[in-house]
């Protein structure tokens, strides 16, 4: 059962970081290759503000968010939307905007690496984990957190598309964007928005992960990206629930390899579990086939 | 992704077409081996400036510079004569290295290289340098692969070469159970954590319980700390990289293991502080430390101090002890060309040097030193009997 727990909050912890990422993805059709970025630049700056103040988890939490929704806000204002503008369609300017995304990521990265020597950086915290033993189970009030916030934002965003009237808007545009825009949705506004949410949760999940692993480095967005576009594709591309499913299905493939004492065949054996379920629902495991994106 | 290798391929080819028609053409006076010193000697610096381990590089350049100002300031390879440090960025990739290398053989004002940190890029650019024929003095690149033929050289001594000294510490603790919890990617670490350690404790009677090997992409460390708790052994060796450990420190703590912890000297130079209170007790083997008491040691910490302001580290010993041991084989040598470089640099091996790091001695061009044990206390390290 403990490691059933294990699985749960490593699954909580990439089903933060892909949230957001799956938002934007599914909905908006932008593939934000710099949602990694935005992840690690909001904890840094939580780190550089507890270098000089040490400070409650709420208020780092709460610093970081803002940071991810401001650069998030701004990434879609200065990158994608010129973009979009200048492209013929959506599907025209994918291409770029993975290629912005890319290097966009490329500046917070390289300002990170160059502040702290890629050493691992953390926060100053007047909070401190403890760990609960609940019916022989150990999880950590951080761990705990993350799997409510992981669980809880995710349920939250499913009901939230699929019954709000936004929520159908955006869903409109992850189908045909051009059409949608012709019914009279403000489609830049909504990208906007939903933008600054991505980068929001970016911006949680960064302090909440640095608060869960101790310490991250600038490089551990990259990382985290591939197993969150991973998730998003296993899941299926529009299905937030799908999303939620897809992290669970890999954090327990992990911990399935870790278990048997296979760690360096981790990524292999994972990876490897995606494809073969890919081969046989192209569309993901939630996914509709007639929503296809690259 | 294909195009931007294709690219990156054909520029690494273009610089090495470059670098192989420059000296096919002759070269200048650093080539030619004509002897003499000349009154500026450049050597190129061909590491990580930027890029996940971008500490070491930029801790060996550091290290480097204050060589250089003492070189320079005392007349040491006499006077007028000056060295100069020409930096090269290898950005943490391979291929980036092994471009950045022919950029820096090409340049006929070279006269020889500190070669890049990392044992990929060190391995790749090891055959090229005894092909161009220019003396190359690596610092960390500890994996097997890298001090290959003539004209390769090792600042740093291997990790494995001064790990006996923490099974001894173990050892007379009692030990006996031993887990070993190591990133299997890290060439280094795989070594140790596979070939080397076991054979010590083999040698010590002890028995390893437990193996945990993990990627360089491991984050979260949760099940494996579960895994160590519940075995329970007398010591675990953690085999990590820097925020690796940080992470697993912690959630070994929250696990409930309470045992002894051994660690490696990518923990030194600040890179555990993060982990707060959860290092404190940690104990790893350096080449290099603060607490070190041996006289040219405490000379080189002394003068880092009023340099920079601030504590030098493992990698700032590094780039401080390689740049005197080219000082010293030009002076031996008589001659700053690459040739006069390299075999006075064989030179100076045969002899041994006091460094940063102590007695540094040789094993052919690969440097060895004793090490010590440091233990992590509240942030600071202190010198384990």
């Amino acid at each position: 059962m403990q490691d059933v727990l294990n699985a749960a909050t490593l699954g909580s912890i990439y089903l933060l970081f892909a949230l957001g990422m799956a938002l934007v993805w599914g909905t908006i059709g932008i593939l934000n290759f710099a949602h990694g970025a935005t992840f690690m630049f909001s904890a840094f700056i939580g780190h550089l503000v507890t270098q000089r103040v040490e400070l409650p988890m709420l208020v780092i939490v709460a610093i970081a968010v803002a940071v991810g929704a401001a650069m998030s806000a701004l990434t879609q204002l200065l990158a994608f939307q010129p973009i979009l503008r200048r492209a013929k369609s959506q599907h025209a300017a994918e291409m770029r905007i993975l290629i912005g995304g890319i290097g966009i990521a490329a500046i917070p990265l390289a300002i990170a690496q160059r502040e702290t020597r890629s050493s691992p950086f953390g926060f100053q915290s007047t909070y401190s984990a403890e760990v609960m033993e609940i019916f022989g189970l150990r999880i950590t009030t951080t761990g705990m957190i993350i799997v409510l916030c992981g669980l809880g934002i995710g349920i939250g965003l499913t009901v939230w598309l699929r019954q709000s009237r936004r929520g159908l808007a955006l869903r409109a545009i992850g189908v045909d964007p051009e059409t949608t825009a012709g019914m009279g949705v403000n489609r830049p506004a909504l990208a906007f928005g939903t933008m600054a949410v991505a980068g929001g949760l970016a911006g949680l999940a960064g302090a909440l992960l640095t608060f869960q692993l101790g310490a991250i480095a600038p490089e551990t967005g990259d990382q985290l990206l591939i197993k969150a576009f991973a998730i998003i594709v296993l899941g299926g591309l529009g299905s937030m629930a799908g999303t939620v499913l897809g992290a669970y299905i890999l954090a327990g493939a992990e911990s399935f390899v870790l278990e048997m004492n296979w760690g360096t065949w981790v990524d292999a054996v994972s990876f490897g579990l995606i494809f073969l379920i890919l081969l046989v629902r192209p569309q993901g495991l939630l996914g509709r086939k007639e929503v296809r994106r690259t | 992704m294909i195009s931007a290798w294709t690219r990156k391929s054909l520029l690494a080819g273009l610089a090495t077409a470059t670098a192989l028609g420059m000296a096919a053409c002759g070269g200048g006076a650093t080539g030619s081996g004509d002897g003499g010193i000349a009154d500026t000697i450049t050597i190129a610096q061909v590491q990580d400036q930027t890029g996940a381990v971008a500490y070491a590089g930029v801790g060996a350049k550091e290290g480097a510079e204050l060589a250089i100002e003492e070189i320079n300031e005392q007349g040491f390879l006499g006077d007028g004569v000056t060295i100069e440090l020409e930096e090269y960025d290898t950005a943490g990739e391979i291929e980036r290295a092994s471009s950045e290398m022919n950029k820096a053989m090409a340049d006929q004002n070279v006269s020889a290289i500190l070669g890049p940190t990392q044992s990929q890029q060190a391995a790749t650019v090891a055959p090229l340098v005894e092909r161009m024929k220019v003396p190359t003095v690596f610092t960390q690149a500890g994996a097997e692969g890298v001090v290959i033929n003539d004209w390769t050289f090792r600042a740093t001594p291997p990790m494995e070469t001064y790990y006996e000294p923490v099974l001894d510490q173990l050892e007379a603790e009692g030990a006996k159970d031993i887990a070993i919890l190591y990133n299997a990617t890290f060439p280094t670490f795989a070594l140790l954590g596979e070939d080397d350690i076991p054979a010590m404790t083999e040698e010590r009677g002890m028995d390893i319980v437990q193996s945990l090997p993990v990627q360089m992409t491991t984050q979260d460390f949760a099940s494996q700390a579960q895994q160590i708790a519940d075995e329970d052994p007398d010591a675990l060796i953690m085999l990590l990289i820097a925020p690796q450990s940080v992470t697993a420190l912690g959630q070994l703590e929250d696990a409930g293991y309470d045992g002894a912890i051994r660690a490696t000297s990518v923990q030194a130079a600040g890179n555990i502080s993060e982990a707060g209170d959860d290092a404190n007790g940690l104990i790893y083997p350096v080449p290099y430390s603060t607490a070190m008491d041996t006289e040219s040691s405490v000379a080189f910490t002394e003068a880092f101090r009023k340099k920079f302001d601030k504590e030098p580290n493992p990698y700032n010993a590094d780039g401080y002890d390689a740049m005197w041991w080219i000082a010293r084989a030009i002076e031996a040598s008589g001659d700053s060309s690459r040739e006069g470089i390299r075999e006075g640099l064989v030179q100076i091996a045969e002899e041994g040097y006091d460094g940063a790091m102590g007695e540094v001695t040789f094993e052919g061009n690969d440097a060895r030193v004793e090490g010590v044990l440091v233990e992590w206390q509240n942030g600071k390290e202190r010198l384990v009997e």
